[in-house]
């Protein structure tokens, strides 16, 4: 990975990080976990797939600094995530809403992991009230901004005008 | 277009970096956050905290904006039962400064001082909500005289939560709905504690009571916390109860969404940090005591916060 291109990755990811902890932590109809969509989007650039994971677990690990929850937490999570995004990438490069809803389920599958593995590590927090919600609207609301954002940012990071341009 | 496939490296990258977070995970709950974990997670607060300042600066007003268009309809029905009660108010602000002239009257007349027992109190914008966890992050730290374990509350006096986690710059605060401690209560002169529950924001109300108690009922910090200062009102009673074996157990609704605060306020306490220490030895434990009334004996416990 070039210098350029992990300086971009890296300012990508601290927006996302810092929006996320604060414009859409406080909003309660649209709330699309960021960081874990921009790991997501990474799977469909041509990124190394190994740097790629490296990326999804220290992103996770900086999340889970700024945060409360037991360190390493989102790190295997967005790990995980990052892998499943890399082995179904093929499948998402069909049309744009397509990409949005592999996101989407992609999001929704990172999210039910970390209740799990957060349950098992006595995070009981993250089975508060709202669980349902979180289910259902984080899913949605990051099919939206990758429904959005996901051919613009694959360009941006691939510096590849006609990545994503569905005929 | 994508010319990569997953190459044979990934498999192994990802069980390597999977056993380091089982790794960081254990060793993390096995320090319970604190050691160099702490450190870094101070160090990383540290870095990220003036972007959250700047974002919160201008998020807020966007968020603000969104959130009266959303709920526009119950907000014109809220202002309107506001403006009610602010009439109510009013009308008992009059009533407490009677109360107050009468008091310092009677002060003057036997010539009595005040103990000096007003707590320093610092208020914090909240700048940041760490993603599902339910943690606030404030814009005052530990160079604004914040400190670990200092109790919260919001801009009303109602209790919010305790200081968590403090850097120089800013400071992180676990609600008391989603904290893991108990924290101890009085609903009038019965005290008991207040714990978080799972999948809900009602908390479970347990207290060492003779009498029953009804729905809404103010529950209040007890004079056992050594978390808070006694007195501070945190919830309402959810649910008729009745004592059983002078215990009863019910629901508690708190008076604060920490989700939606935008203010804290920081109290200094306890004031003297040597009081605080001896009182942490001497009443986080749960322990029976036995009274002798008439020649008969009953036995109850103690409760603290822990």
């Amino acid at each position: 990975m070039r210098l350029r291109t992990a300086l971009t990755v890296g300012l990508l990811l601290l927006v996302a990080l810092v929006l996320q902890t604060t414009l859409f932590s406080q909003l309660e109809v649209f709330t699309p976990d960021l960081v874990m969509l921009v790991v997501i989007v990474l799977g469909l650039t041509k990124i190394r797939p190994e740097l790629v994971l490296a990326i999804g677990f220290v992103s996770g690990l900086a999340v889970d600094l700024l945060g409360t929850a037991v360190l390493g937490l989102r790190a295997m999570v967005f790990t995980v995530v990052a892998f499943l995004a890399l082995r179904t990438r093929e499948r998402a490069d069909i049309g744009r809403f397509v990409t949005a809803l592999w996101a989407g389920l992609i999001t929704l599958a990172g999210i039910v992991l970390l209740i799990l593995v957060g349950t098992l590590f006595g995070q009981t927090v993250l089975l508060g009230e709202g669980v349902v919600d979180r289910l259902v609207f984080v899913p949605i609301a990051n099919l939206i901004v990758a429904w959005i954002m996901a051919p613009l940012f694959v360009r941006l990071i691939d510096r590849d005008t006609t990545a994503f341009r569905y005929a | 277009m994508l010319s990569r496939q997953p190459g044979d490296r990934t498999l192994p990258t990802l069980i390597t970096l999977l056993v380091l977070g089982l790794l960081l995970m254990t060793f993390d709950v096995r320090s319970e956050g604190g050691g160099v974990i702490g450190v870094v997670r101070s160090g990383a607060q540290t870095i990220v905290a003036p972007m959250q300042k700047a974002a919160a600066f201008a998020v807020n007003p966007v968020v603000d904006m969104i959130d009266s268009l959303t709920n526009v309809a119950s907000l014109r029905e809220q202002n309107l039962s506001l403006q009610k009660r602010v009439a109510v108010l009013e009308a008992d602000l009059v009533a407490v400064n009677d109360d107050l002239a009468r008091l310092e009257l009677y002060e003057q007349l036997y010539a009595l001082e005040s103990t000096g027992a007003a707590l320093g109190r610092t208020v914090a914008q909240v700048i940041g909500q760490p993603a599902l966890e339910g943690a606030l992050i404030i814009d005052k730290g530990s160079s604004d005289g914040i400190a670990v374990g200092q109790p919260v509350i919001d801009p009303n006096g109602y209790v919010v939560g305790s200081v968590a986690q403090v850097t120089p710059g800013s400071a992180t605060v676990i609600p008391i709905t989603v904290g893991r401690n108990h924290l101890a209560v009085a609903v009038g002169n019965q005290t008991g504690t207040v714990v978080p529950q799972i999948d809900t924001d009602v908390m479970r109300l347990d207290l060492d009571a003779q009498e029953p108690i009804l729905a809404g009922e103010r529950v209040v910090t007890s004079s056992g916390s050594v978390r808070f200062p006694s007195g501070y009102p945190v919830g309402q009673v959810a649910a008729d109860a009745a004592p059983t074996n002078d215990f009863l157990s019910t629901e508690m609704t708190p008076y604060v969404r920490p989700d939606t605060l935008r203010v804290v306020v920081v109290l200094a306490w306890p004031p003297d940090p040597v009081t605080a220490v001896t009182d942490t030895e001497t009443t986080t434990t749960t322990s029976p005591t036995t009274t002798t009334t008439n020649g008969s004996s009953t036995t109850s416990t103690t409760a603290g916060d822990g």
